[in-house]
């Protein structure tokens, strides 16, 4: 079985934002409009952050693509009191929408606010709804949807080797952000695979994983921008 | 319950609810017959050409079913179509390689956006209140020929004016074909953030009127004059691949970025090293590092050539432009200076960028001048890490047209008031057509575009929204949208090969909508006296155009060849390329360093005003598209809002505190916005971003922020006549407490209380 798990090389992302469209355009991410994004309701299964350092003339940003980092120890999991929120066979943090009767224990127990309850039923001002991916399935109301690593291409590209009789290959599967990325700062692959470009990532010693010391075993890798 | 009466009960219930079922209107709905075959839930990929800026990066579209809601003879029904559902770079396009920005991934909602224009217009209230009824298109083209005849009997063609938003491609040679056999001048373009200014310095410093391909992954060393290349300037997603690759594509090898700018971009944010420099000062620093490098021996004054004898007092070694100087002009500290100048030299290959504010300025030609001789100084012109010109494929030539025009071109009409007596102004044209551009939106409002528009009797717009430009036409011809219809583009720049790109339409026509090439060609046809173009529709111009080129694959002709592949890549043959360098300009006085001047006096407005292209709307001609709506800004995580930055000592001297509404008032006009205090922008400038403020831009940016362009005074760079934006000055003043306008996705807003918010 794989581990799925990404690295993040911080020295790349020059913090555009492509990822964060692009994720939206593939997992059906209901916008949600002024108001209720006033009210903190915005979904971005991928988002940038920014940290300032430092006061004008000497100042510095660094940006991080924050997503749900798919731990080995997952906080969110144990909270769940419907197994919602679980871990699968290939390491993936997984979500069941139809398990979820929205408790939001696990937004709550997620470390990197990774995980986004729906308000409401999603909704799409007509013909918009003609890009809905059918591969993702839609969240109603009341559950907590979150960065699945986009599994339905997981499963796609797991298919489709199983018919030619081969392995995934390593690069074979791209997640949406990763694909867009134009400064190739998103990796993603088999942490299992020694020779995997993610395993060869994660073991950089510029890497660190997000707050490690919570014991959580992220499996996003980030590099740390040199200099 | 034997199974007998189970079925008979399930047939029962089942009836019961299909009964139910007619509450929803939806079930009610007939299923049509799909007019292609599709198969359910798999997906085909077809090429692609993104239309939103002029990079032209190639797209790759992934296409499967969906449920449209259809008319068919007057019945509302369903039928399936083939829908495109998600745009991916094209792995192999030599621009992008793969790569997509965001707003490319949110071009696809401009096919679906619920506001588009789906069938011809024709005005039927005031000017400007939007109020349309329609007309069919054979009622609505023949609008459009009598007008046209009508010019032609009175003999005044040249009265026909075409408002378009540029570019280099396919379409925009077939308007000036159209317009040049008509007898009209040549398109007026018209772009707020537009790169003239460069253009211009390049074409005197290397011969090149061209934007520059820049080749940062095998730089070592990027020194970036106020150039916004990982963001919105030029071929930013081309730039962000070579970007990523010179930081981390070579083992052992991190390329340096420094960037000089007074408010810090989502390119600055970047920088190991940020220089705010006072604005419209760089020429001075750029030159201040070329005096540094040729004192020190490290290059040789001469070696910059045709680009450095433009500089006055080049040959001299710069005797101004000592770092003690430049120090005194721009307030970067001499010792930085000069250890730029080394580091520049010495950490080869180096390249120098300008673009964006700099150029904004009156003294914007001399800053690009200045940046040009830099580059030459260390010969990194069409060298490995250097500035490259992307090899421009002639279109004209390509499809063996000549302009047909007896004597000297018509000069193009402006928009701007004042200027040459000769050049006609917007407001005298007798016809007007608008393609693309939304100058009521983009241009200062000293310039009275409104006011212009008003004057001319016809406008037909091709828009397939309705904007503050085209709810002022008399008629409205939608186009398709991209995915609809084919698509072909030049990139001007981007890759160090000449490049064309071209796709067939993705999907049918969601609309009774036609794509605007073709309907210039049919317009072309029906004239009194036809204009007799080559071709019956744009597929045709487009085989005609890539049956010129070599096939880049053996036993397939280049236009079979590249419409599979979305593009065509290679090596021009000889008289299909642009001419590689234009000759040498007659020897004119030589530049030197002329302070900026500012529109306000700095006492009563003590601030520089920096309106900068938004990193989701760019000039706000994207602010219809709800994903970039609710995408966080980068710098700020700002959606749905408009805002101004100012630094937090500043702030605090005048009272006011994050998200604070205040009031940006120049000697022409001012806008109101939310305070976002940063400590990455100058203490005496304030920024906003373009692209909201819109009046009429369908119900997602309609009545939503403000417009900077608003407050920008009609100030231009003399040497082009382009709109020096960042040249206005401004005084900020406190109007009150947060009002709720300004929206952060940052900050833990989430899940908050209401009243803490």
């Amino acid at each position: 079985m794989p581990r799925w798990g990404m690295a993040a090389d911080l020295d790349r992302c020059n913090g555009c934002g492509a990822c964060v469209v692009a994720c939206h355009a593939e997992n059906n991410i209901s916008t949600v409009g002024a108001g209720e994004a006033a009210r903190g309701r915005a979904k971005h299964w991928i988002r940038v952050e920014r940290y300032w350092e430092g006061d004008f003339p000497d100042v510095r940003v660094k940006f991080r693509p924050v997503l749900c980092q798919h731990c080995d120890n997952a906080p969110c999991e144990p909270v769940c009191p419907t197994y919602a929120s679980h871990h699968t066979e290939d390491g993936l943090n997984a979500q069941v929408y139809n398990r979820c009767i929205g408790t939001r224990y696990c937004a709550n127990a997620c470390p990197y606010n990774a995980r986004f309850f729906d308000f409401f039923n999603p909704s799409w001002d007509k013909p918009l709804h003609l890009q809905l991916n059918p591969d993702v399935s839609l969240r109603m109301v009341g559950v907590v949807e979150k960065c699945t690593f986009c599994v339905q291409r997981i499963n796609a590209a797991r298919v489709q080797a199983k018919a030619e009789g081969r392995g995934v290959r390593d690069g074979e599967i791209q997640p949406a952000c990763a694909q867009s990325c134009p400064s190739r700062a998103l990796v993603f692959g088999d942490l299992d695979d020694p020779e995997s470009e993610v395993s060869r990532l994660s073991r950089s010693p510029r890497g660190s994983k997000l707050l490690e010391d919570t014991g959580a075993r992220p499996k996003v890798t980030y590099l740390a921008r040199q200099a | 319950m034997d199974r007998r009466s189970f079925i008979k009960l399930t047939a029962v219930t089942g009836a019961s609810a299909a009964l139910a079922s007619c509450g929803n209107p939806e079930n009610q709905l007939i299923r049509f017959v799909p007019d292609e075959d599709i198969v359910p839930g798999i997906a085909v990929w077809k090429p692609g050409v993104c239309p939103l800026c002029a990079a032209g990066c190639g797209l790759t579209v992934r296409v499967m079913d969906a449920d449209a809601e259809v008319v068919r003879n007057g019945q509302l029904g369903i039928v399936r179509i083939a829908a495109a559902k998600k745009l991916e770079g094209a792995p192999n396009h030599p621009v992008n390689r793969g790569g997509l920005c965001a707003r490319g991934q949110a071009a696809i909602q401009i096919t679906y956006h619920p506001d588009r224009i789906t069938q011809p217009l024709k005005r039927a209230g005031e000017r400007g209140d939007g109020r349309y009824e329609a007309i069919s298109w054979d009622d609505a083209l023949g609008e459009v020929v009598s007008r046209l005849d009508a010019l032609e009997a009175a003999g005044t063609q040249r009265a026909l004016a075409f408002l378009s938003r540029g570019g280099a491609g396919h379409r925009a040679a077939l308007i000036e074909q159209f317009l040049a056999r008509f007898g009209a001048p040549p398109p007026l373009v018209y772009e707020l953030f537009g790169d003239e200014v460069l253009r211009r310095a390049n074409a005197v410093s290397f011969g090149r009127e061209q934007l520059p391909t820049l080749d940062l992954a095998n730089a070592r060393f990027v020194l970036s004059f106020g150039a916004d290349f990982l963001g919105t300037w030029n071929s930013p997603v081309a730039q962000s691949v070579a970007y990523g690759a010179m930081r981390q594509g070579r083992p052992g090898i991190r390329g340096g970025f420094v960037q000089v700018e007074s408010r810090m971009s989502q390119t600055g944010a970047n920088a190991d090293e940020w220089i705010p420099a006072r604005p419209g000062t760089e020429g001075v620093l750029a030159l201040g590092l070329a005096h540094v490098i040729v004192a020190a021996g490290l290059r040789p004054a001469s070696a910059a050539s045709r680009a450095g004898a433009l500089i006055d007092g080049w040959s001299d070694g710069l005797q101004g432009y000592a770092p003690e100087q430049v120090e005194k002009i721009t307030g970067v500290a001499a010792a930085r200076v000069d250890r730029l100048g080394r580091q520049f030299a010495e950490m080869r290959p180096s390249v120098a960028i300008v673009a964006g504010p700099p150029l904004a300025h009156t003294n914007g030609f001399f800053t690009a001048v200045a940046v040009n001789a830099l580059n030459a100084l260390v010969g990194n012109i069409e060298q490995p890490g250097g500035v490259f010109f992307t090899p421009q494929l002639d279109l004209a030539a390509a499809l063996k047209m000549k302009t047909p025009v007896a004597g000297a071109p018509a000069p193009p009409f402006r928009l701007q008031p004042e200027g040459d007596e000769d050049d006609p102004h917007i407001g005298d044209a007798q016809v007007l057509f608008v393609d693309g551009a939304n100058p009521v939106f983009t241009a200062p409002r000293l310039w009275r575009i409104e006011q212009a528009l008003a004057k001319a009797p016809y406008i037909v717009s091709f828009g397939s929204f309705l904007d503050e430009t085209a709810v002022r036409a008399d008629l409205i011809l939608p186009d398709h949208s991209f995915l609809e219809a084919w698509s072909g583009a030049v990139p001007e720049s981007g890759a160090t090969v000449a490049v064309a790109s071209v796709a067939p339409p993705v999907m049918r026509p969601l609309y009774q909508t036609r794509a605007t090439p073709d309907v210039l060609l049919d317009i072309g046809r029906r004239l009194r006296r036809p204009l007799n173009l080559p071709w019956q529709t744009f597929e045709e111009m487009l085989a005609a155009a890539f049956a010129a080129l070599p096939s880049a694959t053996r036993d397939v002709d280049a236009w079979t060849d590249a419409q599979g592949k979305g593009m065509w890549s290679g090596t021009l043959p000889a008289g299909l390329g642009r001419a590689a360098s234009l000759p040498a300009p007659p020897a004119a006085r030589p530049l030197a360093y002329e302070a900026p001047s500012f529109d306000g006096d700095a006492g009563e407005y003590p601030f520089h005003f920096l309106p900068y292209p938004s990193t989701t709307f760019l000039d706000g001609s994207l602010a219809h598209l709800p994903w970039l709506q609710e995408m966080p800004d980068p710098l700020t995580s700002a959606m749905w809002s408009s805002w101004v930055e100012i630094n937090p000592a500043t702030a605090e001297r005048l009272g006011i505190g994050q998200g604070d509404v205040v009031e940006i008032a120049s000697a022409h006009g001012s806008v109101r916005a939310a305070a976002i205090l940063t400590p990455g922008i100058a203490p005496d400038m304030v920024a906003m971003p373009a692209g909201q403020g819109h009046r009429t831009f369908t119900r997602y940016a309609s009545g939503r922020g403000s417009n900077p362009v608003e407050v920008i005074a009609p100030v231009t760079e003399p040497a082009t006549g382009a709109l020096a934006w960042a040249a206005t000055r401004v005084r900020v003043t406190r109007v009150g407490p947060p009002d709720g306008s300004l929206i952060l996705f940052a900050g833990g807003m989430r899940e908050h209380p209401e009243e803490h918010r």
